[in-house]
């Protein structure tokens, strides 16, 4: 059992599309321990989409190895990741990606659907989620009736609710005024107190340095990886 | 809210496709039915005796033309065939027949008592001629009720005279309402003792030879095979025919008959089935059609859900259950409105459709079955859909 939660050994992602393959990530190396709160950054085409698929077992690499949490993703099949996805993985979007049709609490329910828990349970839990994140009065609210923060928050429940190890965040205050924003940043720091790994996706400086370490990625290789010295 | 329209519009080819099968296949049912029924009604254990077709420098003039059929070989049969009941000879034609003012053309029957019995067909009013009356080669006659209101109108004819062929005959008996059976009808019809019919309209006499129209056999019951081949010996024997010959006679039972029937609305059933199976093929690649799109629309979602975890079954059965639950709701919409037309076409078409069990299980699993068969593409596409690409789809 390694040390790490996230292993990435010598990784390479290349697309066959067009005459020329494209290499979207050349050889990265990363090692993320449990609890840590992480920011990826880089510009559009340098790789760190390709880097947070990879990441949330969205996507296989190539080449190299990914261990998550000590399995290699690598040889893993769309259902068994899916499953992965499921237990140990949390999304959160920019444009939070909630259903639309669906009430705040169903939204929430989702991920426990698929894990196969019971009825009771999964409104049991949902509602817990939502109510830890300030939203105890808007479980019946459909997303369109719902503020940004207040959908985020929604998402952010749903990425939590079956107790993920590792949250994607990609560009979660993208879409959001600069107060909600910090609300939600805020958020990130209690969970990674919580014992869940956050990895941040952005290219926002402001964002990123809410973390305590941050990966610059530039050309599909990692540029720097940097900690930040936090005073307690 | 306008997906909702839009899935109705779709459920609505499922809803017209199994309204007519329920509806087609009533009318079918109901064509079926009433075939039995008028099968049924010529009366029980039937064998109908025919004369062959007679030739002229061969060229056959067609079943039935021969006059080798007699008077005498109906009592042979009734006599000589254990597994023969009862026979009643036939002798008809057409005559004029009057009464007062008023005539009319119609099928005169020269028959026997037993006819009464063996074609379960019986006098409303009045009686029919016995024993004696054929003996005594007595003018009497019953007539069919179509006939008594032609001849009649609103006065009773019992008890008064009319003349055929410029015979005078007593009225003794009026028939009860039989209707049209193939393409004789019944109640268009005079019966007088064959007897009768021979000396005073027909002119044939023993000597000349008594010749029948037909002979109707009533088997015993369970022996109609038995008694068939009995006829069809003795005849032979009566009529010297020997092996290389074709036989002067024919035997056409009840069960002939019936069979024939069968297969003409059998035919029919399969015809109307057809075309309203087709129409249920279009409804459901109607349903493909709108799963397709919706598909479309919704890869987003797919791949939210992918991404939270959903495997591929789990989508798969979601498209699966969304085809069928509108290809289902449509089927019942389908038997309710199929029922609801059946009905209205046996009150006001006066035709007889009859929905049976079979016919709405059927149309259910077929619903249930195209929404599986239809949805299943479509769910196929959307659960190989994947993760990365369906997210960033807007």
């Amino acid at each position: 059992m390694s040390e790490f939660l996230v292993e990435l050994q010598d990784v390479w992602r290349t697309y066959n599309q067009g005459a020329e393959p494209v290499h979207a990530l050349q050889g990265v190396s990363l090692q993320i321990k449990e609890s840590e709160y992480v920011a990826i950054m880089g510009t559009s085409g340098s790789g760190k989409s390709t880097l947070m698929n990879l990441l949330g077992c969205l996507d296989r690499p190539s080449q190299g190895h990914y261990l998550l949490a000590g399995t290699d993703i690598s040889s893993r099949n769309e259902d068994e990741l899916a499953e992965i996805r499921n237990r140990m993985v949390g999304f959160v979007f920019q444009q939070f990606n909630l259903l639309p049709s669906m009430s705040a609490l169903d939204n929430v329910m989702l991920p426990l659907v698929y894990a196969g828990v019971q009825k009771e349970q999964r409104i049991m839990r949902a509602q817990q989620a939502l109510k830890e994140l300030g939203l105890g009065n808007r479980m019946e609210h459909k997303p369109s009736e719902l503020s940004g923060g207040q959908q985020q928050r929604v998402a952010i429940a749903r990425s939590i609710v079956n107790k993920p190890r590792i949250l994607l965040a990609d560009e979660p205050t993208g879409a959001l005024d600069s107060h909600t924003a910090k609300e939600i940043m805020a958020l990130f720091t209690k969970l990674t107190e919580e014992g869940i790994t956050v990895i941040l996706v952005t290219h926002d400086p402001e964002t990123a340095a809410c973390a305590r370490r941050i990966v610059k990625v530039r050309d599909g290789k990692i540029l720097e990886d940097l900690m930040i010295g936090k005073v307690q | 809210m306008s997906n909702r329209l839009r899935s109705s519009l779709t459920v609505l080819g499922i809803v017209i496709g199994i309204a007519s099968v329920i509806t087609l296949l009533g009318i079918g049912k109901g064509a079926q039915t009433e075939a039995e029924k008028q099968v049924q009604s010529l009366g029980t254990n039937l064998i109908f005796v025919r004369p062959g077709s007679s030739s002229t420098s061969s060229i056959s003039l067609g079943q039935g033309t021969s006059q080798t059929l007699t008077y005498e070989d109906s009592q042979a049969i009734k006599k000589n065939c254990p597994a023969v009941l009862d026979v009643a000879p036939q002798y008809s034609s057409n005559l004029q027949a009057q009464y007062g003012e008023r005539n009319t053309l119609t099928t005169v029957n020269a028959t026997e008592p037993s006819y009464t019995t063996i074609r379960s067909f019986r006098p409303a009013r009045g009686r029919f001629f016995n024993e004696t009356e054929m003996r005594e080669e007595a003018r009497v006659c019953v007539l069919g009720d179509t006939v008594a209101l032609d001849l009649f109108g609103n006065l009773d004819p019992l008890k008064k005279k009319i003349l055929i062929r410029g015979e005078l005959f007593d009225v003794i008996g009026i028939m009860e309402h039989k209707g049209a059976n193939y393409n004789i009808d019944m109640d268009d019809q005079i019966f007088i003792p064959i007897s009768t019919g021979y000396s005073a309209l027909f002119g044939l006499s023993q000597v000349t030879g008594r010749t029948v129209k037909s002979i109707l056999v009533e088997a015993k019951p369970q022996e109609d095979e038995l008694a068939q081949f009995q006829i069809t010996n003795l005849l032979r024997f009566r009529h010297n025919i020997v092996a290389p010959q074709g036989d002067d006679f024919m035997l056409r039972t009840q069960s002939d008959i019936m069979q024939a029937a069968q297969s003409i609305t059998g035919v029919f059933s399969l015809l109307l089935g057809t075309t309203a199976g087709i129409s249920l093929v279009v409804g459901g690649i109607g349903i493909m059609n709108i799963m397709l799109v919706s598909v479309t629309e919704r890869t987003k979602e797919i791949g939210i859900r992918k991404a939270i975890g959903a495997k591929y079954n789990q989508i798969l059965s979601q498209f699966v259950i969304e085809a069928t639950l509108m290809s289902v709701s449509g089927g019942i919409v389908g038997i309710l409105l199929g029922v609801g037309c059946s009905n209205a076409l046996s009150t006001m078409a006066n035709w007889k459709a009859i929905v049976s069990t079979e016919s709405i299980l059927l149309s259910f699993f077929v619903s249930l079955g195209i929404g599986l068969f239809f949805g299943i593409y479509p769910a196929r596409k959307a659960a190989k859909l994947d993760p990365i690409v369906a997210l960033r789809s807007e």
